[in-house]
């Protein structure tokens, strides 16, 4: 009797116990969250693209689009000083860093979304589809800024044999990698966006989300791929299948929006913020560029702000709403380019004059075309990269167009002392970060 | 048939001869302790077969009268909570007096778990227990400080002097890098949440008043604390309890007539004298000022008096050039006058302060029901003017026996905490204890017109924007107050199915909710620098009037467990006792913080804040709330079993369940366990002669005790914010918290224990001895991960440490006549530490601590200075050499040494730990009087100092201590502490390493030595003659005096307060203080 009691109130106690607990331990964190439905990894992707710092604004300052004159704090000044007079070795301790490790946390949420797509749970198979397309999107674009920070030019080096960066294709915390050669990352970053056509599927976000991968952003960005690695058939043709499907420009005689502006009609993606607040203001905009622009070119006054007879400041930049990645006006040179180099005139002629027309008053512009019109191949190339830099500066283009195309030598000026990056510097390729280094040795084998 | 009635006749014939035959006999009971008469104790006759034939119970004066047959020869006197005592009745007799004795004697035998109570007799592992009462403990404020130097393996050590401040415990060492190191506590039988200590680093922070839960104790209402050291006790308790577990035991009522108790003390705690600190006077002062205006030394040149009385005169550069005589008469006078004003800024900042503590308790009970209630108060004010902290206690206990079988309980502890101070800020110069000594000693606080003068000298940061400061005008338009009120609340029940068997469950609630409020007034310093951090476009973008920023805690936690406990005896030497149970625990946290601005204390109006920019509104959030919840299941079993009353053989182990987010549930649950045994070789036969030894026992203990990190989880886990792309869009993201790492395993720490018990000739001598050995492995830290994980580290097993160490209690009784007593005790713990393995990133210039104590401290080996004043360093091979040398410096400061040869410049000095830590008690008794002293020390301790003063930032606008006067100069050669340096002595590179890399602190001449014997308390007790009491009704009282903290004997601690302090220059001394006490009963 005595034992039967024992034995019931053990029984019923580790019954009641075993099976209550499980339930009493299942305790979700308030604000914590393992992502599972499509709106969670939703959130988890605009953490991504919140984070996406693409370093931008650095070698903006690295190219030739700045000058600097000493007349800022000195906080900003020695935090950018040595980035803008390529000084790599013995840099002031002040002096910002690049963010090696930002890239990858980018292409690390990705990749768990990459990995995870077919466990997302909710939403419509479309959301579903969307999300992972996003995501290879965003890997491929993570993996295109490291490879042109990083990296040998593509158009400047023997892409199978030259060390590039590592490809970041999984989740794996722990796993040490080597660092890929240029042609097998170009070739991911190519795979990536044909992955991403085969899912994405929005054509349109509404205002606010546009900085989201959309369905034309997959052309768009194989045109900028393509013109990096010099393929100007496939770069001409994504080119003007952007220009065809949204050719929209800003007409800036009459317009008020500003073409990078996230409201722009040229805006495809707005996604990258190039110029923090903080950075804007540390340099002047460089009088070389401002000497580029010809009279009657709407796009000097629009574009900047002259504060003295010597110093000018950027308009474009310093704020969300000028976010941008993609644009309809970026389609139209690249695709003049791309033209010209397959010996096209009419067609670069074509797409440069329709830019330039929106660009020039109107009472200036017949004189510009006729010019235009009557320039060898070479001076039209030249036009043509000019005319990119007018209307791309200060929107993370510039340095990236210097490398890959004729890498020409700089000269800058500061305090009287003259510093001089040399035609084809092996500083046009950065240095990985010492902390990269410290954290996987193996980065630093060339 | 004829059997019944055979019965009943004979049953009748019985009753008859009863009636026919009985006696009376009356009687009076009492309390042997005492001799106070007991009401309610049963007085019976019993039958043959063990049951109450007859009996009655004492009334109000503890007398009884009963029929007794007179074949009847036995009584027994029962009463609850005493030892039964049969009486033996005479023929000739019928009056009997009986003296009974409280089972507290024996209870003091069974050692209180928190699970159990184990007889000592057979307890296996290595516990300490101690009785609480004024002769032990002296007059401390909480409980926490009641333990310093009473417990062997375990070191105590005094954050701060300020009222509340928290003492750090260590039971045997420190066992975790990353993890807490506080013991876990537990209050009859429920474990305390809250009870973890900040690190050192935020305890400097003042404005961070911070109790922990233990705080809210009162000690007077404390029975005993027992101290749970080696796994084989500690196990039971599972995870929590890798540190040790501190257990309390409240008192509680006992059956009898109801008790009153009163105690009050009333405390002088006199005001700090910093004569000490050696801090420079005017004269000094200003002559200092005077000399360094002439050098070439130029940091903050335009501060202190001097320079400010020479540029109002406009002769600066006439001074540097001409010296004293090139100033005008008027200028001369000025400086003069300045030399004349001594303001004490310890005098004005302190004070001698009295302090208040009443307590009242109410107790009783009969043998169905006991009651103990008590209130208590106490007020302290601190030495620094501004500062106080008082606490009201309740307490209401009652225990109810509702039949044979049957026992329930309920208790409440609530109690309200107040700590009130002003506000003061991290980088310090607010904060009165620190302030006193940089304010300049020719500064006054006052102008002459009444109004506040605003220290310009004392501000580090911004230069000329810097925000007025005056100490005066702070303490008065500031507060930092907080009201802590907590409630526990325990119910209990036990029912005893028979002598072998019995089930008992625990319910206990803890409500801790506190807020703290900080309210700056327009005009106060914490205002106008809040002011100057959010400026926009030139100007602040608070509005005018203060702010009142309010934070609220709120903690609730409950556990239940319950218990099945089965003991048997088989064949008189087999003895087993086995226990299993469940427990369940639920606790949650809430905070909520909200500021104002523009606030108004009169109206409680505030206005609100127009942000011109987002990032403005981000960086001064005015609403946060925090949300944290926690579930535990566990089962835990214990056994033991004991042969021969001699060899015990215990053993437990528990499983711990926790609601790990994220993680698979099978990972869940944690075994823990523990082996232990126990041989009383007193009582082997062959000791039987042995009459010496009263007390022999051995002990040994192993056990396995663990943790988890909860942070880190195979998976992604995020925690969801708000964010803004594009204009107008705020959105939901979620950003992934820690690296996943599917690869991370339990922290682990193996602990042996073996220990002798031994008490010679009838208790003259006690002693135990225990060695311990405790090994942790797979430590969890952080570890370096390739930046393209996306991360840069993750949570990994990482170090392994051990600690080693002996711990000795040793209880003599010296002389013992009719009327004098002499008993000591000396207790004293002995830990090595030892870092085994820790993984130490490539690029780090300071060495790892693998081979050394986990608290290491390593420094720069010198050899005093060379002939231009600057420091030598002792290099590896013996030999003298510059810092330029020594460092292979640039002209940039920066070594030229691989991480590697940096790491090796270093020298293990000590450690921050004490190698010998423990206290020595001494009591003498005489008649009525009782004297104790109880002394306290820790041994073998270094701590790091801050240099007295920066030889490239040496800051004249701020007073200093005398080591600047004796300084290296051109006149001075012969000093041991380093010139002025500055950048044109053409040492360019070791400037800059001092000036900008704080080489000097790096200098073993930093590290100090701390060892420490503090006479904590000497305190004298007087227990007043009966026969002046009993006229007025009271029982017995007794009156005492104390002193505390009187005197300390140490190492060098020159130039500092207490040796305690040392390193922490913000902490308010530990105060002397003089103690009246009183303690009625009736």
């Amino acid at each position: 009797m005595k034992k039967q009691f024992i034995q019931i109130a053990f029984a019923l106690i580790s019954a009641w116990t075993l099976t209550a607990c499980n339930d009493f331990l299942d305790i979700t964190p308030v604000g914590k969250v393992i992502p599972e439905t499509v709106e969670e990894y939703r959130a988890l992707m605009t953490e991504a693209y919140s984070r996406l710092h693409t370093d931008r604004d650095k070698v903006t300052f690295r190219s030739d689009e700045l000058t600097m004159q000493g007349e800022q704090d000195a906080t900003s000044l020695d935090s950018y000083l040595d980035i803008w007079r390529w000084m790599d070795v013995g840099a002031d301790e002040a002096t910002l860093s690049f963010d090696w490790g930002g890239f990858y946390y980018v292409s690390y949420i990705a990749n768990n979304v990459i990995e995870n797509r077919n466990n997302i749970t909710a939403g419509t198979a479309d959301e579903r589809r969307q999300l992972a397309g996003e995501a290879y999107m965003l890997r491929a674009f993570v993996h295109f800024c490291l490879i042109n920070l990083y990296a040998e030019p593509y158009t400047h080096c023997d892409p199978a044999t030259t060390k590039g960066i590592p490809l970041k294709l999984n989740s794996n915390i722990n796993e040490v990698l080597a660092r890929n050669s240029v042609a097998e990352v170009y070739e991911a970053i190519l795979a990536d966006i044909n992955a991403a056509e085969q899912l994405l599927n929005v054509e349109q976000w509404p205002e606010g989300q546009t900085y989201r991968f959309n369905t034309l952003s997959v052309n768009a960005f194989r045109a900028r791929v393509h013109l990096y690695m010099g393929n100007w058939q496939q770069a001409y043709d994504y080119a003007t299948d952007v220009v065809t499907r949204h050719g929209a420009l800003e007409d800036l005689p009459t317009s008020t929006v500003l073409p990078n502006h996230y409201l722009s009609v040229e805006a495809i993606l707005s996604m990258e913020s190039i110029f923090l607040s903080s950075s804007l203001g540390v340099g002047y905009v460089s009088s070389d560029l401002l000497a580029l622009y010809r009279s009657g070119d709407m796009r000097k006054n629009k574009f900047y702000r002259q504060i003295t007879a010597s110093t000018a400041e950027m308009l474009k930049s310093g704020a969300e709403e000028f976010r941008c990645t993609f644009r309809s006006a970026e389609f139209y040179l690249t695709a003049a380019e791309a033209a010209l180099e397959l010996n096209d005139t009419d067609k670069a002629l074509h797409y440069l004059t329709e830019l330039m027309k929106k660009r020039y008053h109107s009472a200036q512009y017949p004189k510009y075309e006729t010019l235009v019109r009557g320039m060898t191949k070479d001076e039209l190339r030249q036009e043509i990269h000019d005319e990119r830099f007018r209307e791309l500066a200060f929107e993370g283009h510039r340095w990236f167009d210097l490398r890959r195309t004729t890498r020409p030598q700089l000269t800058k000026t500061y305090n009287g002392e003259t510093y001089v990056l040399e035609k084809d510097d092996p500083r046009y390729t950065l240095r990985i970060p010492a902390a990269a280094i410290e954290a996987n040795p193996g980065l630093d084998e060339d | 048939m004829r059997k019944i009635e055979c019965t009943l006749l004979l049953l009748f014939a019985g009753l008859l001869a009863t009636t026919a035959q009985t006696r009376t006999v009356t009687g009076e009971i009492f309390d042997k302790a005492d001799n106070q008469p007991l009401i309610g104790a049963t007085v019976a006759i019993m039958s043959k077969a063990g049951t109450v034939a007859n009996g009655t119970t004492t009334d109000l004066d503890g007398k009884f009268r009963i029929e007794v047959p007179v074949n009847v020869h036995d009584l027994t006197c029962r009463f609850i909570g005493y030892t039964t005592v049969p009486v033996h009745l005479r023929a000739n007799q019928n009056h009997y007096k009986i003296y009974m004795d409280n089972q507290s004697k024996e209870l003091g035998e069974l050692i209180v778990t928190g699970y159990q109570a184990i007889d000592r007799r057979k307890l296996t592992s290595a516990v300490t227990t101690m009785k609480i009462s004024d002769e032990k403990i002296g007059a401390v404020k909480s409980i926490d400080q009641a333990l310093a130097g009473q417990i062997a393996g375990l070191s105590s050590v005094t954050s701060s002097g300020s009222p509340g401040a928290p003492v750090k415990l260590r039971i045997r060492g420190t066992s975790s890098i990353n993890g807490s190191q506080d013991p876990l506590w537990v209050l009859d039988g429920i474990p305390l949440e809250g009870t973890d200590i900040p690190s050192m680093e935020e305890l400097k922070d003042i404005d961070n008043i911070y109790q922990t839960s233990i705080a809210g104790i009162n000690p007077a209402d404390i029975e005993s604390i027992t101290v749970l050291k080696d796994a084989a006790a500690t196990a039971i308790y599972g995870a929590r309890a890798a540190n040790g577990v501190i257990v309390i035991t409240t008192k509680q009522g006992k059956a009898g007539k109801p008790q009153i108790n009163f105690s009050t003390k009333l405390t002088y705690n006199p005001k700090t004298d910093i004569d000490r600190l050696n801090l420079m006077t005017s004269e000094e002062k200003v002559n200092l000022e005077l000399d360094l205006l002439r050098s070439d030394f130029t940091y903050r040149e335009t501060k202190g008096g001097v320079a400010q009385i020479l540029g109002e005169y406009g002769l600066t550069d006439a001074y540097k050039a001409g010296g004293w005589d090139a100033l005008s008469p008027e200028a001369q006078s000025a400086v003069n006058r300045l030399k004349a004003i001594n303001t004490d800024w310890n005098d004005i900042l302190f004070r001698g302060v009295f302090n208040q503590e009443y307590n009242i308790s109410l107790s009783g009970g009969s043998d169905k029901a006991t009651y103990y209630s008590a209130v208590g108060y106490y007020v302290e004010q601190g030495n620094v003017d501004g500062v106080k902290n008082d606490r009201f206690n309740m307490t209401l206990k009652t225990n109810y026996r509702i039949n044979s079988k049957l026992k329930v309980g309920a208790s409440a502890f609530a109690n309200r905490r107040k700590q009130h101070t002003y506000l003061t800020y991290s980088e310090g110069f607010t904060n009165p204890v620190y302030y006193s000594r940089i304010a300049n000693p020719y500064m006054t606080p006052y102008n002459e017109d009444g109004s506040y003068r605003y220290d310009t000298n004392v501000q580090h940061s911004r230069g000329d924007i810097a925000p007025d400061f005056n100490i005066f005008e702070e303490r008065a338009n500031t507060q930092n107050e907080n009201t802590s009120t907590s409630l526990m609340s325990i119910f209990d029940a036990e029912f005893k199915w028979d002598e072998h068997f019995k089930i008992t469950s625990q319910f206990g609630l803890q409500w801790d909710e506190s807020t703290i409020e900080k309210y700056a007034a327009h005009d106060s310093y914490a205002m106008r620098r809040e002011k100057v951090n959010h400026i926009y476009n030139g100007s602040t973008i608070l509005p005018e009037g203060g702010n009142n920023k309010i934070t609220e805690n709120h903690r609730t936690q409950w556990t239940w467990k319950a218990m099945a406990e089965y003991q048997n005896r088989f064949k008189e030497i087999h003895d087993l006792e086995l226990m299993a149970g469940v427990e369940l625990r639920h606790n949650e946290d809430k905070s909520l913080y909200s500021a104002a601005y523009g606030y108004d204390r009169r109206t409680l109006t505030s206005v609100p804040i127009i942000f011109p920019t987002e990032q403005m509104a981000r960086n001064l959030p005015l609403h946060t709330e925090t949300h944290l919840e926690n579930a535990f299941v566990s089962w835990f079993a214990t056994g033991s079993y004991t042969l021969h009353h001699r060899y015990t053989l215990g053993g437990s182990i528990r499983f711990d369940g926790s609601d790990i987010f994220g993680v698979a549930k099978k990972y869940r649950y944690l075994p823990l366990y523990s082996v232990s045994g126990l041989w009383r070789i007193s009582d082997e036969p062959f000791m039987k002669n042995v009459t010496a030894i009263g007390n022999w026992g051995l002990r040994a203990s192993y056990g396995l005790q663990g943790n988890i990190d909860k942070n880190t989880s195979p998976f992604l886990i995020g925690q969801y914010i708000k964010t803004t792309l594009l204009p107008n869009n705020p959105e939901d993201a979620i950003r992934p918290a820690n690296a996943p790492n599917p690869d991370l395993r339990w922290e682990k720490t193996q602990s042996a224990n073996i220990g002798m018990d031994i008490s010679l000739w009838d208790e003259i001598l006690s002693l135990s001895v225990d060695y311990y050995y405790r090994k942790g492995t797979d430590l969890i830290g952080l570890r370096m991960l390739p930046l393209e994980s996306g991360y840069s580290s993750t949570t990994v097993n990482w170090a392994s440490m051990k600690n080693e160490g002996v711990e000795v209690a040793l209880t003599t009784r010296n002389l013992r006549t009719k009327h004098f007593s002499w008993f000591t005790n000396l207790n004293f713990g002995f830990n090595k530490n030892t870092v085994l393995r820790e993984t130490v990133a490539e690029n780090a210039t300071r060495p790892s601590r693998e081979g050394y104590p986990v608290g290491a401290i390593f420094a720069y080996k010198t050899a005093g200075l060379d002939d231009e004043g600057y420091p030598l360093f002792l290099n590896r091979d013996g030999q003298k050499v510059t810092a330029t040398e020594f460092l292979k410096l640039n002209n940039a400061g920066a070594s030229t040494l691989s991480a590697e040869e940096q790491r090796n410049l270093y020298s293990y000095i000590g450690s921050n730990e004490p190698k010998v830590s423990g206290g020595f008690m001494n009591t003498l008794k005489y008649k009525k009087l009782t004297l104790g002293v109880n002394c306290i020390f820790n041994f073998g301790m270094y701590v790091q100092t801050t240099p007295t003063y920066d030889p490239t930032n040496y800051d004249r606008g701020l007073n200093s201590n005398r080591d600047i006067l004796y300084r290296w100069t051109p006149e001075n050669t012969g000093a041991s502490l380093p010139k002025l340096m500055t950048r044109n002595d053409g040492r360019t590179g070791e400037y800059l390493r001092y000036t900008e890399q704080n080489l000097y602190r790096e200098l073993d001449i930093w590290v100090k030595k701390q060892n420490y014997f503090r006479f904590e308390s000497i305190r004298l007790g007087y227990e007043l003659p009966e026969k002046w009491l009993k006229p007025i009704g009271i029982k017995s009282a007794s009156v005492s005096l104390e002193g505390r903290n009187l005197w300390v004997i140490a190492s060098d601690y020159h130039n500092y307060l207490d040796p305690e302090t040392m390193g922490n220059p913000y902490a308010a001394p530990i105060p002397k203080s003089f103690i009246f006490g009183l303690n009625v009963n009736f």
